[in-house]
């Protein structure tokens, strides 16, 4: 209602009536926005004395009337007000109309829907609550807008975004500047912002204001390995240089988000609630305050996790105001866990609906999906002429890519093509299952589900170029010169394949290691030439694509100085070898072929689209990353007294490789690991919005790159489709169907894809920690063989170091002087334990002085640790890493399990017990249908029995990589297989 | 900037018009008795009144004195209660010596001065309500004063005033969209030959948008001819009936 939208935006602000209008405007609400006002017969004057209120009230009255009258009184009509006066006075004039209060209506249209109920009486309360607020200052008031603007413009305040250490949650928060607008060239670090009284309200993202204290005032950031939680004596412990330092003066827009949060048990319930019934909640984010909620179910509550979402923070108060929206479940419970994984991460997957679906076309086992005449003809029909096939992971649903190699008739050229899923078909832009995946903009991988971008009748049937079916596909093909494997000639289009094998790696590898392996697509044949046949067929396309595949790396390695070794593959490698200590797989080199050609299917498209498309194309660039972050690795690297060139990827791939100790091959390991986590983020951008220097692709190293591969797990993938279509159509001459993107749409896109794939990254992150954690958690570690292990120490910190497991992967703080003041002292035996003494802090190094002596602890020492879990409510778990020794480990069992099945078997275990617990929880209550109903409602992947976890630990092992803190590079290439 | 909305989603004006919608337009002619030619035209709020007088000999200056065709005078004035706010405008300030400039170059172009050799047109308009669009709504007026005046023409001028916003051209800007701070042009047109007599526009645009917004505000002028012609009929027929003829 026009009249109701405009009161929004009169009385509550443009930020609000903007969330109204997407609201309404998102087809999948189904909402249509009525303009009353313009309209003849529903529009009233306003009459004279009126106020504003009341005419507003008529005016919507008199527009439900006429909608009544207009469907003829088939529907009854209901208008929600909380008006009681509107209520009296309209409400029985006219049958059919109904003009009710919220309550009401919701008591008497949906007396079912317990959430809503639910969620109306918290903000009921939430309104009660903010009259009755004391009046004492607890901060300072926020300067008004106008006098922010005015001091950002003239320099006085500096606008940027707060973040908030996630270690010293109370203390320190950093502003972090927008762009490089800053006019005083001495502040090019972030300011920080000590305290919560300086930090004045503002929550962790807001945008904020800032006013530089004077330069005495300033402090440095702490150095100290800190425990996360408490209260912590700041002063007395060791600090950097100091730093600019500042106050927040004002917000310029806040950030609140929903914040997953526990109810405290009834213990403190009781002495908090003196007063009414306001309680205290810890969020789950260290980085948020606790929020003060006022329920009545704090009883029904406590120990559950809830989604909170802040009202206000008024200056009054210590803490913000908030209400409740949805109870996620019991703290501790496998599933609520990893829903709080997913809110915290803004990532809303709620299962497809009907509408959506009915949009897709079925396909069935009675009824199977068939190939559309009118298709085949507008396609390249490679169903006869081509051998094609599909490289994937065993098991896996999803076939994105399929290859095709052959020897064109006269021997001098080859024709090497890559054929990719035909998504696009199916999704038309602007359909709802187009608007779905926009939003998710990528298939969200757990460490034990996943979350589709697509519906599964397309991501596993249709679109999944699956073997001995037609199936449309995008391809692009290229004619090289079959002895210099120079390109001659490209062709991209649409295609009708069908795969003839359905490889995975392991037996793409063994026959080309000419050993006898199985094919089940040849075995299924009787005649036994024919097959012989065949099989020579697949053998010699298989050795001609690895040929290729050599020649196109050795290509980017060598091509002279631009074309340099691809770090990001390198870290790949890093990160897969990483993997294959805990998952026992080879890098096989049919990897690297496989993804060798995507990087080259995915290098042309990027030429192609930029070329027809120069303003409004989508790429992906990898910006070199800053130098300074290089500093820690170079000083790592020169302990071993290794020299490490970071001047460019090329010299710094060269110096990488030089840096091996012959006696440890973690330290080459944990270098890479280093490396990795100084580069940024390679992003997705809009050509119209870069100049042409920033296309590159640092660990590529290629001047342009996109994603086009895996269009059926990320939405940037179906726009490059588009583009391309729509290129291939501009040079046919065919008008196009529909207006292209602008730049500024495409940048806005590109931004929303970014941040959902840095969502699903640390969502991913979380849950590998979440299992972790999970399965420490039932180890006693004073006995347990699995919770000791051999680690490396990777960085020096004030009172610990940084140490890396690399029998599971992990990485973590191991303090050497506890909270006691006493500092770790090692035995003549190597055994560690707590005594009195000091400690001292080199570079690379730091050492302990006892009454026994002194001990060093060097960076790439090998120590061992006891792994345990530490206890946390409110907060996610945490390991717990403690030196028992000084020597390396020996592990005498590990090599009993098959050593590294750590991170699968880790995840199974956890899995095993989640749903053991369950199972008890169902029998003793009896109540097995609605947990399992709860169950299905939160996940769209099966149950998990023990062949879909295996599936997806296949899946998990490729893309685990983004397990590692900061996501390498190009972590989708490698995974494009998967 | 915190503007708002010109243009709601539903394609909306802030007046409830579409974008190449005109606001109504309604106008008398020969308002006056003392006066050749006048007329008084509402183009929505804007109200305007238009006076001719002449053709007569050249006062004041002989020199102003053109042999060939006659002197166009042209005086716009606005009251001091047109706008929201009461000022008193004093003759002969920039804006509305500008404007005056304006209309006799309109005038220029459509009347067919040839005929009066060393003679003098008298142009006033009063500007009673200002509400956008005001150039456009004084050629609209002065033409229906010159045509009551009886003084020939070429042809009727007509003109309207487009905007830009959120890549739509507007038709017939009202004060609010006008003061948003967007592209205005205005066009005078000579409808029936599709000359332009006038075009203006003060704020930037770019260089591919201004085609659709020129055809905008020409199809806007049609529009307008259309109704001042129904006008001249209608005030014909009346003055018809009155002399019995």
């Amino acid at each position: 209602m026009q009249t109701a939208c405009q009161a929004a935006q009169h009385s509550r602000g443009r930020r609000l009536y903007n969330r109204l209008r997407s609201l309404l405007k998102d087809p999948r609400h189904d909402c249509i926005h009525f303009a009353n006002e313009f309209q003849q017969y529903s529009y009233c004057p306003r009459e004279k004395g009126e106020t504003q209120e009341k005419w507003q009230t008529r005016c919507i009255y008199h527009a439900a009337v006429w909608y009544h009258d207009h469907l003829a009184g088939l529907r009854p009509v209901v208008m929600i007000t909380e008006d009681q006066e509107a209520v009296a006075e309209f409400g029985s004039s006219a049958s059919g109309i109904y003009v009710i209060s919220t309550q009401e209506y919701l008591q008497s249209f949906w007396p079912d829907l317990l959430a809503a109920h639910e969620l109306y009486s918290s903000i009921c309360q939430a309104l009660q609550e903010r009259e009755s607020e004391s009046t004492e200052r607890e901060y300072a008031e926020h300067f008004p807008a106008e006098v922010l603007e005015a001091g950002i413009k003239s320099g006085r305040f500096i606008q940027g975004t707060l973040n908030v250490n996630k270690h010293r949650a109370q203390h320190e928060a950093f502003v972090r500047f927008e762009g490089s607008t800053t006019k005083n060239s001495e502040l090019n670090s972030d300011v920080l912002v000590c305290g919560g009284k300086n930090r004045n309200r503002a929550v962790h993202g807001d945008l904020v204001a800032v006013e530089l204290l004077p330069a005495k005032e300033w402090r440095g950031r702490n150095t100290a390995l800190h425990e996360g939680l408490g209260e912590d004596k700041a002063g007395e412990e060791p600090q950097s240089k100091p730093m600019p330092t500042g106050k927040v003066v004002g917000i310029v827009q806040r950030n609140w988000r929903d914040y997953v949060v526990t109810f405290p048990p009834r213990e403190e319930v009781q002495s908090q609630s003196r007063n009414s019934q306001r309680i205290l909640v810890t969020p789950w984010d260290y980085r948020i305050p606790k929020i003060r909620i006022s329920t009545q179910q704090a009883e029904a509550l406590q120990d559950h996790r809830v989604i909170v979402r802040l009202d206000l923070w008024e200056s009054t108060s210590l803490y913000p105001n908030g209400h409740t929206v949805r109870v996620l479940g019991k703290s501790g419970e496998l599933e609520t866990e990893v829903q709080t994984i997913l809110v915290e991460n803004c990532i809303n997957v709620p299962p497809f609906s009907e509408a959506q679906l009915r949009q897709l076309p079925e396909s069935s086992a009675e009824q199977p999906w068939r190939v559309e005449p009118e298709e085949v003809s507008s396609r390249l029909d490679l169903r006869d002429t081509h051998l094609v096939f599909s490289i994937d992971p065993l098991g896996c649903e999803d076939v994105d890519d399929t290859l095709s190699v052959r020897l064109l008739p006269g021997g001098t050229r080859l024709e090497l093509g890559v054929h990719i899923a035909d998504v696009t078909h199916f999704v038309q832009e602007g359909s709802l299952t187009d608007l779905e995946a926009r939003s998710r903009a990528t298939t969200y991988y757990l460490a034990d589900r996943r979350y589709d971008m697509l519906p599964g009748v397309l991501s596993a049937d249709l679109c999944s170029l699956l073997g001995g079916v037609d199936r449309y596909a995008m391809s692009v093909m290229w004619q090289l010169d079959a002895q210099s494997l120079a390109v001659c000639k490209v062709w991209y289009g649409r295609t009708l394949i069908r795969s003839s094998y359905q490889l995975h790696y392991e037996l793409a590898q063994s026959l080309l290691n000419g050993e006898q392996a199985e094919v089940p697509e040849l075995d299924r044949l009787d005649d036994e030439a024919e097959r012989c046949r065949r099989r020579a067929e697949l053998l010699q396309a298989l050795r001609l694509l690895t040929r290729v595949a050599r020649h196109l790396r050795a290509q980017r390695d060598q091509g002279g100085a631009l074309e340099l070794e691809g770090v990001e593959v390198r870290a790949q490698l890093d990160s897969s070898k990483n993997i294959t200590a805990l998952v026992p797989r080879q890098p096989l080199e049919v990897h690297e072929t496989v993804a060798e050609c995507m990087i080259y299917a995915n290098h042309w498209v990027a030429r192609k689209i930029q070329e027809n498309f120069p303003h409004q194309a989508l790429l992906r660039h990898h910006p070199p990353p800053r130098q300074e972050f290089f500093n820690q690795l170079i000083d790592s690297a020169r302990t071993r007294s290794f020299a490490i060139n970071t001047r460019s990827n090329k010299a710094l791939a060269d110096s990488l490789d030089q840096a091996v100790d012959q006696r440890d091959p973690v330290v080459n390991r944990l270098l890479r690991m280093m490396a990795t986590q100084a580069m940024s983020n390679a992003l997705y951008f809009s050509t119209g919005a870069c100049s042409e220097e920033q296309y590159y692709h640092y660990g590529l190293a290629l001047d342009r790159y996109t994603h086009f591969t895996s269009p059926i797990r990320r939405y940037a993938d179906i726009i490059v489709h588009r583009l391309l279509m729509a290129a291939i159509n501009a040079e046919r001459g065919l008008a196009p169907s529909k207006v292209l993107a602008s730049n500024k749409d495409l940048e806005e896109l590109a931004h929303q894809v970014n941040n959902r794939n840095r969502a699903s990254q640390h969502a991913q992150k979380q849950s590998t920690e979440l299992f972790q954690c999970l399965y420490f958690k039932d180890k006693d570690p004073l006995t347990d063989e699995r919770c000791v292990a051999d680690a490396v120490i990777y960085a020096i910190r004030a009172n610990g170091m940084l140490v890396f497991i690399p029998r599971y992967g992990l990485r973590g703080p191991v303090y050497v002087k506890n909270r006691e003041n006493q500092v770790v002292s090692v035995e003549g035996d190597g055994s560690c334990e707590w005594k009195a003494g000091a400690l001292e802090r080199q570079v690379d190094r730091i050492s302990t002085t006892t009454s026994t002596g002194t001990h060093n602890f060097s960076i790439f020492d090998h120590i061992t640790v006891r792994i345990s879990v530490q206890p946390s409510r409110c907060h996610p778990l945490n390991l717990c890493l403690e030196v028992i020794s000084s020597r390396p480990h020996q592990a005498p069992v590990a090599e009993a399990q098959p050593k590294g099945r750590g991170r699968s078997e880790l995840v199974q275990e956890v899995v095993r017990l989640a749903e053991e617990a369950s199972q008890q929880a169902e029998e003793r209550k009896g109540r097995v249908p609605k947990l399992s109903k709860e169950q299905r409602e939160f996940r769209q992947s099966k149950q998990p029995n023990l062949y879909s976890i295996l599936q997806e630990i296949a899946e998990m092992a490729l893309l685990d990589l983004h397990a590692c803190e900061a996501p390498s590079a190009e972590v989708q290439t490698c995974s494009t297989s998967a | 900037m915190a503007g708002i909305e010109l243009l709601s989603d539903q394609g909306y004006r802030l007046d409830g018009r579409k974008a190449t919608e005109l606001r109504k337009v309604q106008a008398r002619m020969g308002v006056f008795g003392q006066a050749d030619g006048s007329a008084y035209l509402e183009q929505g709020n804007t109200k305007v009144l238009a006076v001719v007088y002449g053709p007569h000999e050249v006062r004041g200056a002989r020199s102003k004195i053109l042999y060939d065709r006659a002197v166009i005078n042209c005086q716009y004035s606005m009251a001091t209660f047109s706008t929201a706010e009461r000022k008193r405008r004093p003759h002969g300030d920039r804006k509305s010596s500008e404007m005056s400039l304006h209309l006799k170059q309109t005038f220029e172009a459509a009347v067919l001065t040839q005929l009066y050799p060393r003679s003098q047109i008298d142009i006033y308009v009063k500007i009673l309500q200002a509400d956008g669009g005001n150039y456009s709504a004084c050629v609209n007026a002065a033409t229906l004063a010159v045509i009551d005046a009886g003084i020939p023409m070429r042809d009727y001028v007509c003109a309207c005033t487009a905007g830009f916003v959120d890549d739509t051209p507007l038709a017939d800007l009202c004060h609010a969209e006008e003061s948003g701070g967007g592209t205005s042009l205005a066009v005078a047109l000579l409808p029936r030959g599709g000359q332009i007599a006038l075009l203006q526009m003060d704020a930037r645009l770019h260089q591919d948008h201004l085609d659709t917004l020129m055809e905008a505000a020409m199809t806007a002028c049609k529009g307008v001819s259309k109704v001042l012609d129904e006008v001249v009929r209608q005030h014909l027929q009346e003055m018809s009936i009155l002399t019995g003829e």
